[in-house]
């Protein structure tokens, strides 16, 4: 119990510091699109963590999801909707979509599911790319008192919203569910567990979140080259890679992999440019075959050992976090 | 000459077999007893390369068996007709066959083993075409057992081939067996929950029991023992037999 | 009328090319349950091969289809042992298809970004003297390079047909697909029969490839499209059913060519979607299967 009070405590601490960050010293503008960036794969690898890590179904159409939460957002925030209203409802959007996919693949094998929801992903990106053609742009109104602060906040709470849910979900009856989905369908399915019930609740939260996400980006972007671009498989990949590299089913992966990913990024943009996705690419075939527990595992691992070493009898642990 | 001298084999971290040893001569028929779960089936599969031995060796004729990867242990002669038959359900009953002169040596004979196995199984011949999912039982297992004769073997092994046939086929296939034993000099290896069965056909037999062989010797002297009466036959207790 | 046959010659075309680029994925699915997410690179990758044999030694695409689909089958062996071959321990097929799929999209990102460091993102198409040129038949156009695709599709899945029934190698193919440990122990070599599999499946989304270069145009990241096209057309032919791939194809091209005919080719990727939404509705096995047969419900 007292592990628990700490791990809230430490997590307590590092929000209260990122919350007073900004009104504590000056973020220059990088470091802000940065901050943001990360925020935004922190929610996305979440939400592809909460289908993937936890119920073991693939999701390759996350950029589906986010990019009808941004797409919902920007116009409705353009119209005039309060942000945070816009979010909301493109998570709705996102999450109203996630069901016309779900519902006939969720009843299938997991193959399914993943084919389709990169077959819806590809279908809006193309269908958008062709219906919207041309580049979109904030109204000048938005962009002359545009400011850092308000979408810093407004991503940081988004995480903290996701970290909150995915953990009491991974910590309720449907978590449990979702795991034994994961480690084993048919023996879920003898034991009474309705899992197409609980596929298709998964499915609408990961959704929701993504379309979080999308809400987020919609208000951190000035403009849109392509509106297709917010569909693009990308979207999908680098939250996957991060959860992947991170450590899957676990709550500390995604945000590990997150940091992971966009440090990373900053490093190989100054060196090596297009390269970094090729590396990504590698990096992450390698933790598929070879480091199927990621960062989370290592970091286990090590405390493991730490325990070991400080108390000389091994301790049982049961799950990250 | 097949040799297995004290095997350990586990499925995972769970052992299966306990220091198991039996030898086979060349042209016996032996056979392997015991209830179910007692290893039957794992001692065949590690002789067939499905399953590895933790410790222990498998010897044929010098050759180290338990290093070879099962296609090889094919190559060497031996070939096992699985517990269940296993046919390729959506190929024909000759397309099965055919699979089963894959090797390169085999092949070659094809055509002239094919004509030995329809002399030996008559009825596969008239439905050489049908598709092997939609044959009965005991067609299935002759099929399954041509197939295995196809890669013109020097040691047969056979897994429990009397379950799901009827007592007549059951008599039908130990004549084949005996048969093609005698006019083939083939090595016989079967495993067998039908003792009755079993001990009337073989030559030799040993008794295996949760993982240990328990017995062995002459097949008609193990009929008559008291251990196999009592455990397997259901005579002189009231112990009803598998 | 004419219109009507018009657009049925157009789904013909575009529905046989649908069904040669769907073999390859078709048949890795089918004998090794790997979902090679990679398949549409792959597809663009031939179609590179094929255009720079033709812009540096000018030879004819079709001539090259053999020395592509050779490099092909090399690649498709490397891949194979390098990355798919570990799959094989793993003990649920529901495992094998997902980890096949997170390899191969690992495997899209090196890809693609690989030939856009290579070869730039520049559309590149093989023009010749009878690209765009069409034949007219009493009023229909039938297009030259269309045309041609229709005949490899129907060739190349006919000799794919014939290896596998036929030839020994297609025998060990169908019986390792059915019951791998039953086909162990007649003799075969599964491991060697899935490697070589892999070659095939690889080699034949090169000559999809050659035919896309030809009729269409290659990017590096134009395979996903593709790959769209391949998964559609395998989920409605059936898992492993490669003889019905090509109907499969034909029928997905006739829905496209009415549907753009009716709404335009903005909406063709949500026609095809709507389309597996509604197979995986009411006919999940796919359309080729009877009742009785398929087992995608298993884990």
């Amino acid at each position: 119990m007292t592990a628990n009070w700490k791990r809230f405590l430490i997590t307590g601490a590092v929000v209260a510091i990122c919350a007073l960050l900004p009104l504590l010293m000056e973020i220059g503008t990088h470091v802000m699109n940065l901050l943001l960036m990360l925020f935004i794969y922190i929610i996305l690898s979440q939400s592809w963590n909460l289908m993937g890590g936890y119920a073991g179904q693939i999701n390759l159409g996350l950029a589906a999801f986010f990019g009808c939460g941004v797409l919902a957002t920007h116009f409705l925030w353009v119209a005039g909707v309060p942000i945070y209203l816009a979010v909301l409802v493109g998570g709705v959007v996102a999450t109203v979509l996630a069901g016309i996919i779900g519902l006939p693949t969720l009843r299938l094998r997991g193959m399914y599911f993943a084919i389709g929801t990169f077959a819806l992903a590809e279908a809006l990106r193309v269908t958008v790319g062709n219906v919207f053609p041309r580049a979109v742009y904030m109204p000048s109104s938005y962009i002359v008192g545009y400011s850092y602060i308000p979408r810093y906040y407004l991503g940081l709470i988004i995480v903290i919203i996701t970290l909150v849910t995915v953990y009491l979900v991974a910590n309720s009856r449907l978590g449990l569910a979702m795991m034994a989905i994961r480690d084993d369908e048919q023996a879920a399915q003898v034991t009474g567990v309705n899992i197409f019930k609980y596929k298709v609740l998964a499915l609408l939260i990961s959704a929701f979140l993504a379309g979080l996400a999308g809400g987020v980006y919609a208000f951190f972007q000035l403009s849109f080259w392509q509106l297709s671009v917010v569909f693009s498989p990308i979207w999908t990949f680098e939250p996957l890679m991060a959860t992947a590299i991170g450590g899957t089913g676990t709550l500390i992966g995604p945000v590990l992999g997150s940091i992971f990913l966009v440090v990373l990024s900053e490093i190989f943009a100054l060196t090596l440019g297009e390269a970094h996705l090729i590396i990504f690419g590698v990096l992450f075939i390698l933790v598929v075959l070879y480091f199927p527990y990621g960062l989370a595992g290592a970091v286990d691992r090590v405390r493991q050992v730490m325990v070991r070493v400080r108390r000389s009898k091994p301790k049982a642990r049961g799950g990250v976090y | 000459m097949l040799e297995i001298s004290h095997i350990d084999v586990y499925y995972g971290d769970l052992q299966a077999l306990w220091d198991v040893s039996l030898t086979i001569g060349d042209g016996e028929i032996v056979t392997l007893i015991g209830s179910n779960g007692a290893g039957k089936s794992t001692t065949l599969k590690t002789i067939s390369g499905l399953l590895k031995p933790k410790t222990g060796s498998i010897n044929y004729d010098g050759i180290r068996l338990d290093k070879l990867p099962a296609h090889k242990v094919v190559e060497l002669g031996i070939c096992m007709v699985p517990e269940g038959r296993r046919l390729f359900p959506q190929m024909s009953v000759l397309e099965n066959l055919e699979v089963g002169a894959f090797l390169r040596q085999a092949r070659q004979v094809k055509g002239d083993t094919l004509n030995w196995v329809y002399e030996v199984f008559p009825v596969l011949r008239e439905r050489f075409k049908q598709s092997a999912g939609t044959l009965s039982g005991g067609e299935q297992q002759m099929v399954a057992i041509g197939r295995a004769l196809m890669s013109q073997p020097k040691l047969l092994l056979l897994d429990e081939i009397s379950v799901g046939l009827s007592p007549l086929l059951v008599q039908e296939i130990c004549r084949v067996i005996k048969d093609i034993n005698k006019s083939r000099k083939l090595t016989i290896f079967l495993v067998e929950q039908n003792v009755r069965m079993a001990l009337a056909l073989a030559d030799r037999g040993y008794i295996i029991e949760s993982g240990r062989i328990l017995d062995q010797g002459d097949a008609k002297a193990l009929l008559n023992s008291d251990r196999v009466k009592d455990a397997y036959l259901g005579i002189g207790s009231a112990k009803e037999s598998e | 009328m004419e219109t009507t046959i018009q657009i049925i010659a157009y789904g013909v075309i575009v529905g046989a090319l649908y069904g040669l680029v769907a073999i390859g994925l078709a048949l890795l699915m089918g004998v090794m349950k790997y979902l090679n997410i990679a398949h549409g690179t792959f597809i663009m990758l031939g179609g590179y091969v094929s255009f720079w044999i033709f812009t540096f030694w000018g030879i004819n695409p079709y001539l090259s289809i053999p020395l592509v689909m050779l490099v092909m089958f090399l690649i498709g062996l490397i891949i194979y042992k390098l990355l798919l071959s570990s799959l094989l321990k793993l003990p649920y097929i529901g495992l094998r298809i997902n980890n096949s799929m997170l390899i191969t999209f690992g495997l899209i990102w090196v890809l693609d970004n690989a030939a856009t460091l290579l070869w730039t993102g520049d559309v590149r198409s093989i023009v010749t003297s009878y690209t765009g040129e069409t034949l007219n038949l009493f009023g229909i156009r039938l297009p030259y390079t269309g045309m041609a695709g229709l005949g490899l599709a129907v060739l190349v899945i006919f000799l794919l047909n014939l290896l596998l029934s036929k030839t020994y190698f297609g025998k060990a193919v169908r019986a390792t697909t059915q019951d791998a440990e039953a086909a162990t122990l007649a003799g075969i070599n599964i491991h060697r029969t899935y490697l070589i599999s892999c070659g095939i499946a690889l080699a034949l989304a090169g000559v999809a490839g050659v035919v896309v270069v030809l009729s269409y145009s290659v990017t590096p990241s134009g395979g996903l499209s593709w790959l769209l096209m391949a998964l559609v057309v395998m989920v409605l032919a059936g898992e492993g059913k490669i003889n019905a791939v090509l109907p499969a194809g034909l029928i997905l091209g006739l829905v496209e060519a009415a549907s753009v005919f009716v709404t335009g080719a903005a909406y063709r990727e949500v026609v095809v979607l709507i389309m597996f939404i509604l197979v995986l509705m009411f006919r999940p096995r796919g359309l080729f299967t009877r009742r009785a047969e398929g087992t995608q419900y298993d884990s």
